[in-house]
C-alpha cells in the first residue's frame, strides 16, 4: 500500500490491491451479506414513489417539527377549554 | 399457486404507491455517508425523545417491555413502535418465501421488485394494526378519555413513524450510508441503555439508604460512605433489582468472547480464470449470518408475546390461551412478567438459581433458543441470496474458480461449508446469548449480542470503506 521505490513493485501492488479488493467485494456481498442485508432482501429499484435521500430527511424532519407544533397548541389551546 | 394465480401478485396495484429512495447515480464518498448516517441517527435519537402528542398516561399494559431495548422502541415517544414493524413483515416474508408459499423467482426482476413492495407494505400494515391495537388496548388511556380525533391522531404519528423509519433504514442501505438502519437503531438503544445502567446518577432509595443506579457510580459511592469496606464491596458486587458490578463484567466478558468469535472462519482459497497467478481469498465465517438468527428470534418472541398477553386479557380461563401463556403483574415495576404457558417457557430465567430450581423451563429455553436460532439462520442463508448456489453464482460471474476443483464442483465444494457454518452459527450466538442471560448482562442476552454484532460490522464497513476510498485515489 504504500508506494515502494522498484519498478517491479508497480505489478506487486496492483495484485495486491486486487487480493484485497476481491475478498472485500466477495465479503460484501456474501460473507457479510447475509447480515448485511439485513431485512432487505434485494437493493435495486422497483418501481414506486422515488423519493430522493434528502427529500426522506426533510420528511422526518418535518414529521418531528410536526408533531412538536401539535404539542405545543395543545398546551396553548386545548388546556384552556377543560 | 393455484391456475397461474401467485399471491405476490397481489401486491402489484400498490407497488406505485410506496416509498422508495433512488438509488445513489454516483459513488457517496466516505464523508458524505458518515454525514447521511450521523444525520439519521439524530433523527432517530429526537423521535425516540419526542412524546406522542394527545397520549393520557402510559400506565397501560406493555406487552414489549423487556424487548423495548432490542426493537430500538421507547415508551410513550413517536418511537413507539420502533422497528418492530419491518423486523416482523421482514420474518413474515422470509418463512413464506423459505417455505414457497409465496414463490420467488430470485432472477426475474420483476418478482424481486414485487418481494420488496410486499415487505414494505406488510410492514406498514403491521404499523398500522400495530398502532391501532395499541390505541384501543387502552395503553394510552381509555379511548372515551382520550377521544376520537386523539386516537385517530395518535394512530397516524405511529405509523408516520414507522414509515419515516422504513425509509432511513433503505437510505442507509441503498449506500448513502454505512450499514442498516436497523442495525443502527438497535445498537444505539442497547449502547444508551448499558451507559445510563452504569453510570446513571440517579438515586433510588432500597432499604438501607439511597443507592445510586449505575454499577460503577454506586461502587464507589459504596465503598467512599461505607465503613464496612468488606460489605460495601459485596453490595456493589451482589445487589440484586439494581444493576451491580457483576453484570457490568459479565457484559465486558460476553462482548470479548463475541468479539474473539467472529474472528473463526473458514479460509478457501480462490484463483481467478483469466489473469494467471492471481490468488485470492473467499472466507466463509463462523457467524455466517451475524445477527440475524437473533433479530428473528426476538422478532418471534416479541409477537408471541404480544398475542399471547392480548388473548389472556380478553379469554383468560380458556385452556389453549392458557397454553400460549398466563400472565401476571410484577409487584416492583408493575409490568405482567409470564408465569406459564409457552409465552413462559421461552423467556430466559433470571438467574442460575431460578434455573436451578425450574431445571425444564431451563432446559425448554436452552432448546428452544438454541433450535430456533440455527434454524433461522439455516433458512435465513437461503433467502437472502448467500446459499452455496448464490455464491456459487457469484464466484463464477467474477471468473474465479477454486484451485483443484471443476468449475461444477464449485457449489458442491461450498455447499460443504455454508450450511454447517450458517447452523452452526446459529446455534453459537444462541449458546452466547443464553450464557449473557445467564450471567445477567446488562440489556439481556439478546441485546449485548446484537449490540456486539453490529459493533464489530460497523468496524468492518468503516475499514472496508476506507481501504477502498484509498484504492480509487491510490490508483
Amino acid at each position: 500500500m504504500v508506494g515502494g521505490g522498484a519498478p517491479q513493485r508497480g505489478s506487486a501492488a496492483a495484485t495486491a490491491s486486487m487480493r484485497r479488493r476481491k475478498p472485500a467485494g466477495g465479503s460484501s456481498s456474501a460473507g457479510g451479506g447475509a447480515a448485511g442485508t439485513m431485512l432487505q432482501f434485494y437493493t435495486d429499484d422497483a418501481p414506486g414513489l422515488k423519493i430522493s435521500p434528502n427529500v426522506v430527511l426533510i420528511m422526518s424532519i418535518g414529521f418531528i417539527a410536526f408533531v412538536a407544533v401539535l404539542h405545543v397548541m395543545g398546551k396553548l389551546y386545548f388546556v384552556k377549554s377543560k | 399457486m393455484v391456475g397461474g394465480f401467485r399471491v405476490i401478485h397481489l401486491v402489484r396495484p400498490f407497488l406505485a404507491f410506496l416509498p422508495e429512495v433512488q438509488s445513489p447515480e454516483r459513488k457517496i464518498p466516505f464523508r458524505e455517508k458518515v454525514i447521511y448516517t450521523v444525520i439519521t441517527l439524530f433523527i432517530f435519537l429526537v423521535c425516540s425523545q419526542l412524546p406522542l402528542y394527545g397520549i393520557h398516561s402510559t400506565t397501560g399494559a406493555d406487552p414489549f417491555y423487556w424487548m423495548h431495548v432490542i426493537l430500538a422502541s421507547s415508551r410513550g415517544t413517536v418511537m413507539e413502535l420502533g422497528i418492530t414493524p419491518i423486523v416482523t413483515s421482514g420474518m413474515v416474508i422470509q418463512l413464506l418465501a423459505g417455505s414457497k408459499i409465496i414463490e420467488i423467482d430470485n432472477n426475474v426482476r420483476e418478482d424481486r421488485a414485487l418481494l420488496n413492495g410486499a415487505q414494505k407494505l406488510l410492514g406498514i400494515i403491521i404499523a398500522v394494526g400495530q398502532a391501532v391495537a395499541y390505541v384501543l388496548s387502552g395503553m394510552y388511556g381509555s379511548v372515551g378519555e382520550l377521544g376520537v380525533g386523539n386516537a385517530v391522531l395518535i394512530i397516524v404519528q405511529l405509523c408516520f413513524a414507522a414509515i419515516i423509519v422504513l425509509c432511513l433504514d433503505e437510505l442507509l442501505q441503498k449506500g448513502y450510508g454505512l450499514g442498516s438502519g436497523i442495525s443502527l437503531f438497535i445498537a444505539t438503544n442497547i449502547c444508551e441503555s448499558i451507559i445510563w445502567k452504569a453510570f446513571s446518577p440517579t438515586t433510588i432509595n432500597s432499604g438501607h439508604g439511597a443507592q445510586f443506579e449505575g454499577a460503577c457510580i454506586a461502587l464507589f459511592h459504596l465503598l467512599i460512605t461505607r465503613t464496612d469496606k468488606v460489605r460495601a464491596l459485596r453490595e456493589a458486587f451482589f445487589r440484586q433489582s439494581l444493576p451491580n458490578v457483576t453484570n457490568l463484567l459479565a457484559t465486558v466478558l460476553i462482548f470479548l468472547i463475541v468479539i474473539y468469535f467472529q474472528g473463526f472462519r473458514v479460509v478457501l482459497p480462490v484463483r481467478s480464470k483469466n489473469t494467471r497467478g492471481q490468488q485470492g481469498s473467499y472466507p466463509i465465517k463462523l457467524f455466517y449470518t451475524s445477527n440475524m438468527p437473533i433479530i428473528l428470534q426476538s422478532a418471534l418472541v416479541s409477537n408471541i408475546y404480544f398475542i399471547s398477553q392480548i388473548l389472556y386479557r380478553k379469554f383468560g380461563g380458556n385452556f389453549l390461551v392458557n397454553l400460549i401463556g398466563t400472565w401476571k403483574e410484577s409487584e416492583y415495576s408493575g409490568q405482567s412478567i409470564p408465569v406459564g404457558g409457552i409465552a413462559y417457557y421461552i423467556t430466559a430465567p433470571s438467574s442460575l438459581a431460578e434455573m436451578a430450581t425450574h431445571p425444564f423451563h431451563g432446559l425448554f429455553y436452552l432448546v428452544f433458543m438454541l433450535g430456533a436460532c440455527a434454524l433461522f439462520s439455516k433458512t435465513w442463508i437461503e433467502v437472502s441470496g448467500s446459499s452455496a448456489k448464490d455464491v456459487a453464482k457469484q464466484l463464477r460471474e467474477q471468473q474465479m474458480v477454486m484451485p483443484g476443483h471443476r468449475d461444477s464442483n464449485l457449489q458442491k465444494e461450498l455447499n460443504r461449508y455454508i450450511p454447517t457454518a450458517a447452523a452452526l452459527g446459529g446455534l453459537c450466538i444462541g449458546a452466547l446469548t443464553v450464557l449473557a442471560d445467564l450471567m445477567g448482562a446488562i440489556g439481556s442476552g439478546t441485546g449485548i449480542l446484537l449490540a456486539v454484532t453490529i459493533i464489530y460490522q460497523y468496524f468492518e464497513t468503516v475499514e472496508k470503506e476506507k481501504a477502498s476510498e484509498l484504492g480509487f485515489f491510490g490508483l
